[in-house]
């Protein structure tokens, strides 16, 4: 069997609701009146006939949006249902009332008239409170849409301020500091030329890194630039074990580009990729803008050991997938791959358009 | 009288010259041995050289200074040096165990040479102490290093790339003959791994099986409705998917 069906589109109820049924009530009280006076019919007996026929509509409307066969839609299957009952619910009530004479009755012309009339009345008003229950419905329907779509957007928001706060309280990581400061300390004791690039690399990092609320003046070669810093203080602290290369990206200067995030994946692709492995490996960063869709693609590629299939994910990847879809919309993706023959290659695509 | 000899292991090259350079001003008849790069060459040098004294960097890639310690079996005297671990150095501190944090101090350093100068006079005892904290400490960074053991991530081919999915964006997994198929936030793949397979590799907090052929990631189920004869549909959020639950696994849903 397909495990799987679409949902049909059905009301979710055979009966019609109790505030239905007394519209239908009143109105058939108020339209047997008239109809009384005009054919001087007993007003009791035009009332059992019109109230009759005016259930009997109401109940098929419901039905038909319960139990509509597949092929039709919800409106058309209401109406047909509603036109198809007038003249049963009409007939129905000749039955009722003439018994077996129906026939000689509906012989007379008068009677004959008076009922087609009926009918004619009863198609009239029941498609009238059809379409008018319809209208309803869908009102309602657009409404109940309406709160959905502002809860999911409240969820987001809440989602992106969470991440915010997260990566406020991302700490610059005690490890990577004091393992660096013993490499600069190092450089200096041996008197190497390199202690001050070092050092002055180290800076730019911490105050990049250091936790700040806006991040409105990042771009995209600012986040390139942080990413250089970091792969070279790494690149000092294992030179044997880990090669890297940063390209440019065309027009990095212009494009905004939420503080940290390619530096997470560069940081992710160093510390579960290269410092596991003993023979090291390499990480690429790079990116690309597609010239007819504007949409542009980072990557961040390493050599290292790969991904175990329990490797814990962390929160980190989940975080910075909801920063990047709070600044560039739903459209975003974060993708993993594996690389050949081995590593991971993580790719950010989107559209720097939605939100300049 | 034989000289005393140490070996050096530390993944980071500026680190180790730098704690060459220090022993050579405060032990200049101590010998040093070839360096470490790793755990593995630490072992593998240690028996080859047999140093008297070892000093380990804890973090270091394929084994780590615990676990070379371990291994050591108190065949050396052992001095650890850490950047931060500071699980470690709470563990450490309670005694038995000589440990150094980078940038290394050289007054400090100068208390730990001193030490070793003595110890390594007196033969090498067995000491349950040092034995229990390891062990401890061992446990301890492999249960950082895998918390749990359950399926994290999802290989399957997708164009000529082998994507990585994270199981939290999966939505089903359906069997398809021999093969699996995944549908996930943002596509479907087939992989080789069986229905079976996944049911045992996958958290069953956040996954259930619902049929023979049907594994539901249990945060995208939006409602559940009891069909007839013991059986079940669950409708999914944000899509259309209707999904039967079979009566032999409706149990897992009794108590929504």
């Amino acid at each position: 069997m397909p495990p799987t069906t679409s949902r049909p589109r059905t009301a979710d109820t055979a009966w019609p609701t109790r505030q239905q049924a007394l519209k239908v009530a009143v109105f058939t009280l108020l339209l047997s009146w008239p109809l009384h006076r005009l054919s001087g019919t007993p007003y009791h007996a035009v009332f059992g006939r019109i109230g009759f026929i005016g259930m009997a509509l109401l109940l098929a409307y419901a039905a038909a949006g319960r139990f509509k066969p597949h092929w039709l839609g919800i409106a058309a299957a209401r109406l047909m249902a509603v036109v198809l009952t007038a003249p049963i619910a009409a007939l129905a009530t000749v039955l009722a009332t003439q018994g077996a004479n129906f026939i000689t009755y509906l012989g007379e012309r008068q009677a004959l008239l008076g009922q087609v009339m009926m009918v004619f009345l009863s198609i009239f008003f029941g498609v009238l409170f059809a379409l008018a229950a319809m209208r309803k419905e869908r009102k309602q329907r657009e409404r109940a849409d309406r709160l959905q779509t502002q809860l999911e957007k409240d969820a987001l928001e809440r989602e992106l301020l969470d991440a915010r706060l997260r990566l406020l309280q991302k700490q610059i990581e005690p490890h990577f500091l004091f393992n660096t400061l013993a490499n600069v300390e190092a450089l200096v004791a041996s008197g190497s030329d390199n202690a001050g690039p070092v050092l002055r690399h180290l800076i730019a990092y911490l105050r990049a890194a250091m936790p700040r609320l806006g991040d409105a003046d990042a771009t995209l070669a600012t986040e390139l630039q942080l990413v250089r810093t970091y792969l070279q203080l790494m690149h000092l602290r294992m030179p044997d074990r880990m090669q890297f290369s940063v390209s440019d990206v065309a027009a990095a200067e212009t494009l905004r580009f939420p503080a940290m995030a390619l530096l997470t994946l560069v940081e992710n692709a160093v510390r579960h990729g290269i410092d596991p492995s003993m023979d090291g490996g390499s990480i690429e960063v790079g990116g690309r803008r597609d010239p007819v869709s504007g949409r542009i693609t980072l990557w961040v590629s390493d050599t290292g050991v790969g991904m175990s299939e329990t490797a814990q994910p962390g929160t980190g990847l989940a975080n910075l997938r909801t920063r990047l879809q709070g600044c560039y919309g739903a459209g975003t993706r974060l993708d993993l791959h594996e690389a050949t023959p081995r590593g991971v290659r993580v790719e950010l695509h989107f559209d720097p358009g939605v939100k300049p | 009288m034989k000289p005393v000899t140490a070996l050096i292991a530390d993944d980071e090259p500026l680190l180790r010259e730098r704690l060459r350079s220090h022993l050579a001003a405060l032990w200049p008849e101590l010998a040093l041995t070839d360096d470490a790069r790793n755990g593995q060459e630490a072992l593998e040098l240690f028996e080859q050289c047999r140093p008297d004294i070892v000093f380990l960097d804890i973090h270091m890639p394929g084994l780590n200074g615990i676990e070379v310690a371990r291994a050591l079996a108190r065949r050396a005297q052992l001095v650890f040096v850490t950047a931060y671990e500071h699980y470690a150095v709470e563990a450490f501190g309670q005694g038995a165990i000589d440990y150094l944090v980078k940038p290394i101090d050289a007054g400090r350093l100068a208390d730990t040479v001193q030490r070793l100068q003595r110890q390594v006079a007196l033969p090498l005892q067995a000491s349950h102490a040092l034995d229990a904290v390891l062990d401890q400490l061992a446990g301890r960074m492999q249960q950082r290093a895998q918390p749990r053991q359950w399926l994290q991530w999802i290989r399957a081919s997708v164009g000529n790339s082998v994507r990585l999915i994270p199981v939290e964006q999966v939505r089903y997994l359906r069997a398809e003959e021999k093969y699996t198929q995944v549908v996930w936030e943002e596509g479907e793949a087939l992989i080789r791994k069986t229905i079976r397979e996944l049911a045992e590799q996958l958290d069953p907090e956040r996954f259930v099986q619902t049929h023979r052929s049907l594994i539901v990631n249990l945060s995208c189920v939006s409602m559940v409705v009891r069909g007839v004869n013991e059986t079940a549909e669950l409708h999914l959020r944000d899509g259309d998917e209707v999904l039967p639950v079979s009566r032999s696994y409706l149990h897992h849903f009794r108590q929504m």
